[in-house]
């Protein structure tokens, strides 16, 4: 590794840590409602390894635990995981230069916090050529205690007492990352949009609320975003 | 295997190459700027309405029924991690307030 690749990748390991403390809990109740969900533990560890994304985890187990067919399931997983397009298409410009054997292992470990932390890092300006090495560096560091704590949440099962409300850490994660995406008088309508519907729409089966309620609030985006330019 | 141990296994696959798909999809597979300027307008609102959709029931309906009252202790700690969030950018104190003031209000009504 080139000294500069190491002091990247260094700086990202040390920039997430704040987020890891957030990471543990909620690693640990995915593992936690995998197995509630009926799933074994070593299902719950390999969900985890493939999906490696805490609410397309637990929308899986809560989506399993009601014996809801494949397909839809899936559809959920993937309705969740549309904020990953767009980390995707605001990252590319970033990684286009590199070959697709960084860019693939780096799609794959791509997270909420590290998309954050990863863009923002790379607008700094300075020498960009390493700057692969701190989103690898950060990101791995996040993999690794996710997968821990999924690992030990899987294994202890439905010993966790309910009284701690381990669960709320994971509304409260998407808080903390929805507080930033929250720029411009649109994201506020969508969110305000996506946030009434999905309770409104809360009777529907299958988590069709937060389908619903997602391309609603989108809609609603893109309409204040085209009054606006007008 | 049977049918059901099997359609398990679908599903931990199928969730890996959906999430798979989303992540690598510009990074590794097509140029955003290939695609119709709507479509990227629209994408821009994905994370605010898509995070909106997840938080908000899990504050307002922690156990299934709507409750918009004070009473309610996950929507309090969650308007108190609302409120740090907005003020400081390290996601650390956000979570710290809305889980210390979710277990006083739990531990003040019992």
């Amino acid at each position: 590794m080139l000294p500069n690749a190491r002091s990247e990748f260094i700086a990202g390991c040390r920039d997430i840590a704040p987020v890891l403390v957030g990471t543990i809990p909620f690693g640990f109740v995915a593992g936690v409602a995998a197995v509630g969900a009926g799933m074994t533990p070593l299902q719950g560890i390999a969900l985890s390894f493939c999906a490696f994304s805490g609410i397309a985890q637990l929308v899986v187990a809560q989506l399993f635990a009601a014996q809801s067919p494949v397909i839809v399931t899936l559809a959920a997983a993937l309705v969740v995981s549309l904020r990953f397009l767009m980390y995707s298409a605001a990252l590319a410009p970033h990684l286009a230069h590199l070959p697709p054997r960084w860019r693939a292992p780096l799609a794959y470990l791509m997270t909420d916090q590290g998309f954050a932390m990863g863009v923002q890092h790379f607008g700094h300006p300075g020498d960009r050529r390493q700057r692969h090495f701190y989103l690898l560096g950060l990101s791995l560091t996040l993999y690794t205690v996710w997968q821990a704590s999924v690992i030990a949440g899987a294994l202890a099962g439905a010993q966790v007492p309910a009284a701690w409300s381990l669960d709320f850490v994971v509304t409260l994660t998407f808080l903390v990352l929805l507080v930033p995406a929250l720029r411009t008088r649109a994201d506020l309508a969508a969110a305000v949009v996506a946030g009434a519907v999905v309770l409104l729409a809360a009777g529907l089966p299958y988590k069709l609320s937060l389908v619903v309620a997602s391309l609603a609030g989108i809609g609603v985006g893109v309409l204040v975003e085209w009054r606006h330019q007008r | 295997m049977e049918a059901s141990a099997l359609s398990v296994w679908i599903v931990i696959v199928g969730a890996g190459a959906v999430t798979f798909l989303a992540r690598a999809s510009f990074i590794v597979f097509a140029d955003p700027q290939k695609f119709p300027h709507a479509f990227r307008v629209a994408l821009a609102f994905v994370p605010a309405s898509v995070l909106a959709a997840i938080v908000v029931p899990g504050l307002v309906m922690p156990h299934g029924a709507i409750d918009l009252t004070a009473a309610n202790p996950r929507l309090v700690a969650g308007i108190a991690a609302l409120a740090v969030a907005a003020k400081v950018r390290n996601p650390l104190p956000a979570l710290v307030a809305g889980m210390v003031v979710l277990w006083g209000l739990q531990a003040l009504t019992g």
